[in-house]
């Protein structure tokens, strides 16, 4: 599977989109996604949108189309055709227009009331008969203000109620990590309301916007649907001169340059803002820049301007080499893809270069003027995530933290020896509801060392918790330099005469530390206390797995078939020879489900 | 407008619009002469026109449309 940003500055012409939506060929090898979309609009103008656009971003689609506006008639029945498609997500896209019209006939009264409980009352159905993900639009805010500027006042105007019901979408999705808001709010004000509701075509064809901005809203649902499905931005690496900061710091001087919440600098403060904000909500900085490294950290040591510090950065990389070969060891340092990884850069010649070299990397234009650095990155909508836990806000903390280990590494010349002076320990124990968010979201994020990429959702772990014959297990690793956090997820499966390993995958940060040989002395020895005579394992090829594709050799286990790739894999555990490991373990394990 | 000009650049928007290159629109053709001109096409053929021809069509209008003649001839009298 590769899910690469394949159409990074899209153009998203109506015409373009539909006349492509005619001639799709699914994508060999490409993973399939099964997308169900009900609505009380039209939906046959959307649907060749969603065809075409999931196509260019690489990924095949089902899609289920609910008939016009029968939302709850399938959505409350378990046995409806809904179900019987088993969909990844269930798109549900409310329209303005419709809820105009029932506004009207059910009079203001607690209609604000009725209608939040029935999007609520719909979640809750889905979530009872389904480990569907839901994508739930919000409203467009219409125009009409019979109260004009006094129409916020007035509760029960239809202004103020679709603003209302906004609100609860928001905050019912909070609480429910199986809905995903398509904040269509957004597009349409982003487009402007004068442009974007087009009454004729909704009297015509039910459309509920123009055709022109209906692509926008099919990429959104492309975008929340792929970051769910592990397509995520990890990295966004910087260049200096120029984009952090104007000017050039090796011949202006660290105080020298435009950086700073006034005047010339205040256009870079505020992108260094923003990115600030990126690093907070998890997602990794780093520096690029071709610069002597004492001139390149001058201006974070001694500018008082700047809005962003040197330990804001998980790797920074100021030397005189070309930008694609630093990219390369940016890569190698923090272990992620080529295709999560951002490149921000205002020079046209390094941007094509690293374009050119690196095709993976996701290479922005910037524009020319800085001001608009912020509002051309945010356009592209390039941060899409399907979840945020505590972990991403540790996540940079973590990284800087890995890199006083490779600094401690460095000092010893014997890996075993550094391996004890880290003092690790684990905890292994079976899924538990307080993590399941962060199991799912390794679940989602791990693409490399993951034997079989199963992408479980929030409910289908939950599912698995209560599972007789599950044992879901996670780990959490921490030495003395720090907390690694939940870095793997084993999934065994009990069978009358074995033990199946369906799951296996670990957050690169703790490769060879020993993590996985430890978990799989401890595989082995719930075999053996099972009494199972066998363990086996699958490993399924995609893209990126190749890391792991003699994962079960290495253990000693015997390959059993193979067929396109996937292999099969038999271990008899009373002949496994345990791992060496430097690592504790700690806290209780219980294996039973509850 | 001049109705030939009208005429051959509608048949552009049709050969698009039906994917069939070979297509040759004339005034007596409906609907239900044409492959796939469904409720979703013809949706998409009145937003091809308007932005070809500039113009903006009333609700009125576009229900008035009984074949390509009448689409010609409103055409020709908007985009005047």
């Amino acid at each position: 599977m590769n899910l690469a940003r394949q159409n990074n500055n899209a153009d998203l012409d109506y015409a373009r989109l539909v006349r492509k939506s005619k001639r799709l060929e699914s994508i060999p090898g490409a993973r399939t996604l099964r997308l169900a979309i009900l609505s009380d609009a039209a939906t046959q103008q959307f649907v060749p949108l969603l065809r075409a656009l999931f196509h260019e971003n690489g990924v095949n689609v089902e899609i289920y189309e609910g008939a016009f506006d029968a939302l709850e008639l399938e959505i409350l029945n378990p046995a409806s055709a809904l179900y019987a498609f088993q969909p990844d997500f269930i798109v549900l896209a409310n329209a303005t227009q419709a809820l105009r019209g029932r506004y009207y006939q059910a009079g203001a009264g607690d209609f604000l009331e009725n209608a939040a409980a029935r999007i609520l009352e719909a979640w809750d159905a889905i979530g009872d008969f389904s480990t569907a993900r839901i994508i739930q639009f919000n409203y467009s805010l219409p125009y009409e203000r019979p109260f004009g500027n006094y129409d916020l006042k007035v509760p029960h105007s239809f202004y103020s109620i679709a603003a209302a019901l906004n609100l609860h979408i928001a905050e019912g999705a909070r609480e429910r990590p199986n809905v995903l808001v398509c904040d269509v709010e957004a597009i349409a004000s982003w487009i402007g309301r004068r442009d974007w509701f087009d009454d004729r075509l909704w009297n015509m064809a039910k459309s509920f916007c123009r055709l022109d901005h209906l692509p926008l809203v099919a990429q959104s649902v492309v975008d929340i649907a792929l970051a769910a499905f592990g397509r995520l931005v990890k990295c966004v690496v910087l260049d200096l001169d120029n984009t952090l900061w104007g000017g050039v710091v090796g011949d202006d001087g660290a105080l020298g340059i435009a950086i700073g919440p006034h005047g010339d600098g205040e256009a870079f403060y505020h992108f260094q803002q923003y990115l600030l904000s990126l690093k907070r909500r998890g997602i990794l900085l780093a520096v690029c820049s071709k610069n002597n490294p004492e001139a390149a950290l001058s201006p974070f040591l001694e500018n008082p301007g700047m809005a962003l510090s040197r330990d804001d950065f998980a790797v920074f990389v100021a030397n005189w080499e070309n930008k694609a070969d630093n990219l390369r060891t940016i890569r190698d340092t923090l272990r992620i893809g080529f295709d999560s990884m951002v490149f921000l850069d205002d020079n046209p010649f390094e941007r094509n270069l690293v374009r050119d070299r690196l095709p993976e990397i996701i290479v922005p234009e910037l524009p020319e003027d800085p001001a608009d650095y912020v509002r051309a990155v945010s356009e592209l909508n390039l941060f899409e995530t399907a979840s945020f836990s505590d972990e991403d806000v540790e996540r940079a903390e973590q990284y800087r933290q890995e890199a006083g280990r490779m600094e401690v590494e460095r000092a010893f010349s014997n890996i075993d020896d550094f391996l004890k002076s880290l003092e690790m320990k684990m905890e292994i124990g079976r899924f538990e509801k307080a993590k399941i968010p962060r199991i799912a979201q390794l679940l989602q994020r791990s693409n490399q060392f993951n034997l079989t990429t199963h992408r479980y959702n929030d409910a289908e772990c939950e599912k698995m918790m209560l599972d007789g014959n599950c044992i879901p297990l996670y780990a959490s690793l921490r030495d003395r330099f720090g907390d690694h956090g939940l870095i793997s997820v084993v999934i065994l499966r009990r069978t009358p005469d074995a033990l199946a390993i369906s799951d296996w995958l670990m957050s690169c940060r703790v490769l060879a530390r020993g993590v996985e040989q430890f978990l799989m002395n401890y595989v082995v020895y719930l075999a053996l206390r099972e009494g199972l005579p066998k363990i086996t394992g699958d490993y399924l090829p995609t893209a990126k797995n190749a890391m792991v594709k003699e994962f079960y050799a290495r253990f000693g286990f015997e390959k059993v078939a193979e067929n396109k790739g996937r292999t099969v894999w038999h271990l008899d555990p009373a002949a496994y020879e345990p791992r060496t490991v430097y690592i504790r373990e700690e806290g209780e394990v219980s294996t039973a489900a509850g | 407008m001049e109705r030939a000009i009208v005429t051959e650049r509608l048949n552009g928007i049709f050969q698009d619009i039906f994917d069939d290159p070979s297509l040759v629109v004339r005034d007596e053709l409906t609907a239900s002469d044409v492959d796939g001109w469904d409720s979703l096409s013809h949706i998409n053929l009145i937003v091809a026109v308007e932005k070809e021809f500039r113009i903006k069509l009333t609700t009125g209008e576009v229900r008035g449309l009984n074949n390509v003649g009448d689409f010609i001839a409103l055409i020709v009298k908007k985009a005047a």
